[in-house]
């Protein structure tokens, strides 16, 4: 479960709170599309959820843990029970795509041979497992977007965080992927889907955290469209 | 290989860096080593050793040299009273005035007569030489001891100081090597950081790295360092009281090799096992310092 009560987060040296005073809950394995025009404050959320940096005020629980109080060690524990795909995809440059999508399992201590089959079994399902020996800066957009899901992946996260997972991804693949998402909500996963893309929106309706100037705008995913084309008028 | 978990060290210059260190640490050791022998074994052999010189154009100097040392050995405290003959005098004075191959004179120096008297406790030889051959010159050696000594002392404080700078430059090195090397992978650790990657865990691995390295290099400079001790230490066995290194003459790579070993065995085994030290205690600053440094770079991130 997420939950976050007047939550603000002001980064430092800006003047103004890029969040302020969010209040939601995402019980444990629901679906929820993160909408907004650009700016509103989306990837900041996803910032918060994904424990790169802590609220300036408010309180905010993830999986039953109290993040604003939590030790390094604890919020180390808890990273490692979510997933993420970055919009940016976040691959180390000097590794391979097989070593970075197995980081997560080695990270918790999974032995080498279920770190690989899991690993390969994962990079099959996104078409992939032919890149496993490859550096990712030798992959294209997409391709390098599909190492960055399966490493989201792997291991099955409690919490599953995407920032524009499909934004470099074809039709099918796209399709495919969220079909991934619903397999994962019904195995008890939470998943966030941030994203522009208002035909897969329209595609899976679904409950909406909708953001507007870093406060919640409404939760219904025509209100996230409706902010979405005003921004871009 | 091991599978990472977490962004290596980019090692720069760093082996390189350490192999000089270790090169200037184990010279100052040696020098340092070098200092300890020659000063404790010249303060040893004075403290109970007086020295006798009795000039060459002494009226009667052979009837009259027999009568002191009757007289020395009749002296409570005075366990032996020894005559050096000319070669030995020779020898005594080669590092001074140079080997001398005729049949014991140089051309214009008469050597004088040298008594060595050794005893126990503090006899007043000075008085007793003066009333049986006031020509004579007595040396207190252990006044010399004594100013050896503080040389000695000193010479020591230094070549520690040497060595503890060297070893600051060392973990300065490292530090900035493993700062740099974390600020060009700033995003790699970011990453492995914010998937549940432990500080330890990040820092070990940049730590091991940095300790095999500072070892690498450091063995390197113990290489290096071999050829440069061997040398110091033919150049300083005619002071040394222990028997020094047969030399053999190097024409080929086998008799150098001999004389090196030859060298290396005479070597005092402390100066060894500190040089062995040295590649440990490199790649434990190596370990200690990247360590110190990624874990509080790593307090940063939340």
């Amino acid at each position: 479960m997420i939950r976050l009560l007047n939550v603000s987060m002001m980064p430092p040296g800006v003047g103004q709170p890029v969040l302020r005073n969010l209040t939601l809950t995402v019980p444990q394995g629901e679906f929820r599309w993160l909408l907004g025009p650009s700016g509103a404050g989306k990837s900041s959320l996803l910032r918060l959820l994904t424990l790169e940096t802590r609220p300036s005020s408010g309180q905010m629980d993830l999986l039953g843990v109290s993040v604003s109080q939590a030790s390094r060690s604890t919020l180390r524990n808890l990273r490692r029970r979510i997933g993420f795909v970055p919009q940016d995809y976040r691959l180390i440059g000097e590794w391979t795509v097989f070593d970075n999508v197995a980081l997560p399992l080695r990270l918790r201590g999974a032995s080498e041979r279920d770190t690989r089959r899991e690993a390969f079994s994962v990079l099959e399902w996104l078409d992939v497992a032919h890149l496993a020996d490859k550096r990712p800066g030798t992959l294209s957009g997409g391709e390098q977007q599909r190492a960055a899901i399966a490493r989201a992946l792997i291991g099955r996260p409690e919490v599953l965080l995407a920032d524009e997972p499909t934004n470099a991804l074809e039709d099918a693949q796209a399709r495919r992927l969220l079909a991934t998402f619903q397999e994962l909500v019904d195995m008890g996963t939470t998943v966030i889907v941030a994203t522009h893309n208002e035909a897969l929106v329209r595609e899976a309706p679904a409950s909406s955290i909708v953001l507007q100037d870093g406060t919640l705008a409404g939760a219904d995913p025509q209100d996230g469209i409706a902010a979405h084309r005003s921004d871009r008028a | 290989m091991s599978a990472p978990v977490s962004p290596g060290l980019r090692s720069g210059s760093l082996p390189l860096l350490v192999a000089l260190m270790t090169l200037l640490a184990g010279l100052s050791i040696a020098g340092l080593t070098g200092v300890q022998t020659l000063a404790e074994g010249w303060a040893g052999a004075a403290r109970n050793a007086t020295t006798i010189e009795i000039p060459s154009d002494t009226p009667q100097l052979e009837d009259r040299t027999r009568a002191l040392i009757q007289t020395l050995h009749k002296t409570p405290d005075v366990t032996t009273v020894r005559e050096l003959s000319p070669p030995q005098v020779q020898t005594l004075l080669a590092p001074w005035l140079g080997q001398v191959t005729d049949s014991g004179h140089l051309p214009g120096l008469s050597l004088p007569v040298v008594l060595i008297v050794a005893h126990t406790g503090t006899p007043d030889l000075g008085k007793v030489v003066h009333e049986a051959l006031p020509e004579a010159v007595v040396e207190e050696d252990r006044r010399w001891g004594d100013r050896l000594n503080g040389l000695g002392s000193s010479l020591v404080a230094c070549a520690w100081l040497a060595v503890s700078l060297i070893a600051a430059i060392v973990v300065l090195s490292v530090g900035m090597t493993v700062r740099r090397s974390v600020m060009a992978q700033r995003k790699a650790v970011e990453i492995v950081h914010f998937l549940g990657a432990g500080d330890v865990t990040i820092s070990s691995r940049i730590a091991g790295r940095a300790a095999l390295l500072s070892l690498a290099g450091s063995l390197a400079g113990l290489l290096f360092l071999s050829p440069v001790i061997t040398l110091l230490a033919r150049k300083l066995a005619p002071f040394s009281h222990e028997a020094g290194p047969s030399s053999l003459p190097a024409a080929t790579w086998q008799t150098m090799l001999a004389n090196w070993w030859n060298t290396l065995h005479v070597l005092p085994r402390l100066l060894l096992e500190e040089l062995g030290a040295l590649p440990l205690i490199a790649a434990c600053l190596g370990w200690l310092t990247a360590q110190t440094v990624v874990l509080v770079w790593l307090r940063r991130l939340p």
